[in-house]
């Protein structure tokens, strides 16, 4: 059998005295698209960001591939080539056009020619549906516009796997649906996807497997039809309960 | 007419044109190689201090404090008079006033490189680039148009600094007008002065005015949040 892309095994993190990760065990497989759901502070963000390592883990270990990422010796720069991410509040390469932001990765990462970059960097702009803003910067953007940049961005790289933190979080609601669409594009492309998301329309429609994360540890992993309407555990079932009661009041 | 001696004096000031243009040419030579100087102790100095640890760290760090401590004018007369750096008065006052600045252009530029957002860094390295690369092409191209305004307020005091090199002799702006209301005609030294003061002032307002331009041509189309 062969390795899955991406293995936590037994990951532990924590900030000071405060556990964010208590022994995190997961896979996924290529072609997966993984949604991380769990309370603010369960430690959703910390798992992201320890698999292309912006956050170093105390103890356990990450495979990409089946090789050991979180080993001291291994190239960070390499790992980051081939783990995209997407992040809450954007972080747009504030200089830089839309074109200029997927460019530049292609160009000082990849060594790519100007032309070739560029030629690229419309390809994933199309991919997005902003063909039509390439020249312009992220301040004249909107959120949702500048969300699919960051896409574009990490896309551009032609990464193994994608992180999501939070994509819709520093969105205005009106233009949540625009982030989302691109997202369950690419889920339908077959692009693998691990997301820290609370969009439940997407998370149905779109995800192999639901993650609960709650205090660090993962609660219940599986797919959403099991673990929307058939939770096992008490804890998800109270979450998942005041996530909807939020919803309808909002 | 010659019972009006002010009327003489700017006759004076007028006839000695050629001279006090000669002194320009030095103060804006001296300004320019100063803030040139400034510039490249003062960026690596910035940037030092935001990016670098241990001993290096420490040394820009415990220099710039020294530097901007100290007197131009006595930085200026160690220079000259006793480490002697240079026989020639002019790159001695450049050295002295290009220290000094740097000093102080160390904290423009660390100052504006901390002000990028830290998501900036990360998102360049999450593409993979290494933090060299990520600070050089992200971080530092926003922060330079960030230490455009505290540049500018710098090259200001550079320019009328200059006029300290008068201790060590150096026939800049301010020395040349000193040697004439000294050499010629005494009573012409409040016409020399201001004359003198408003020469500073034209080349103060066309370069603060030149880097109003390359602020305004710079700028980041919409704004800076990305």
């Amino acid at each position: 059998m062969s390795d899955p892309l991406l293995r936590l095994d037994d990951v532990y993190k924590s900030y000071g005295d405060e556990r964010v990760l208590s022994g995190v065990s997961f896979e996924m497989e290529t072609g997966d698209v993984d949604v991380v759901i769990g309370p603010s502070g369960s430690g959703k963000s910390t798992m992201l960001r320890c698999v292309n390592r912006l956050t170093e883990i105390d103890s356990g270990a990450i495979y990409l591939d089946g090789d050991c990422v979180t080993d001291a010796d291994t190239d960070v720069n390499e790992l980051r080539k081939q783990v995209g991410m997407v992040f809450q509040d954007f972080n747009l390469f504030a200089h830089l056009t839309a074109l200029g932001n997927v460019t530049l990765g292609l160009r000082k990462v990849r060594g790519m020619e100007k032309s070739a970059a560029r030629e690229k960097g419309y390809e994933h702009l199309e991919q997005v549906g902003l063909l039509d803003q390439a020249d312009s910067y992220p301040a004249e953007l909107s959120g949702g516009q500048k969300q699919r940049v960051g896409i574009a961005r990490a896309l551009a790289m032609d990464p193994k796997l994608l992180l999501f933190d939070e994509p819709t979080s520093a969105l205005d609601p009106e233009l949540v649906g625009e982030v989302v669409d691109v997202m369950r594009d690419l889920a339908a492309e077959g692009i693998t996807m691990l997301v820290v998301s609370h969009e439940m329309g997407f998370a149905r429609s779109a995800a192999s497997d639901i993650v609960f994360l709650d205090g660090g540890e993962i609660v219940e992993h599986g797919p959403p039809e099991q673990l929307f309407e058939n939770p096992r555990a008490d804890r998800t079932r109270e979450f998942l309960g005041r996530l909807r009661t939020e919803h309808e009041e909002g | 007419m010659h019972a009006f001696p002010l009327q003489s004096d700017w006759a004076f000031v007028l006839g000695s044109l050629d001279l006090l243009f000669e002194g320009l040419v030095v103060t804006v030579a001296l300004t320019a190689a100063s803030i040139a100087l400034g510039f490249l102790l003062g960026f690596p100095a910035g940037a030092v201090e935001v990016y670098g640890r241990g001993p290096l760290a420490s040394i820009v760090e415990t220099a710039g404090v020294v530097l901007r401590g100290t007197p131009l004018l006595v930085i200026i007369i160690i220079l000259f008079f006793v480490v002697s750096v240079s026989s020639s008065a002019f790159v001695t006052a450049a050295v002295a006033l290009g220290l000094r600045s740097g000093a102080y252009q160390s904290q423009i530029f660390r100052g504006a490189l901390q002000s990028v957002d830290e998501g900036q860094l990360e998102a360049a390295r999450s593409v993979g680039m290494g933090r060299l690369q990520a600070i050089r092409h992200v971080v530092v191209p926003q922060a330079l148009r960030r230490s455009v305004p505290g540049f500018q307020n710098e090259f200001t005091i550079v320019l009328k600094d200059t006029s300290i090199a008068i201790v060590i002799g150096l026939g800049e702006l301010l020395t040349v007008g000193q040697n004439l209301y000294q050499g010629g005609q005494s009573t012409a030294a409040l016409e020399i002065f201001l004359t003198v003061s408003l020469i500073y002032f034209v080349l103060t307002f066309t370069t603060n005015r030149t880097l109003d331009y390359v602020d305004d041509h710079f700028t980041i189309p919409g704004g800076e949040q990305a």
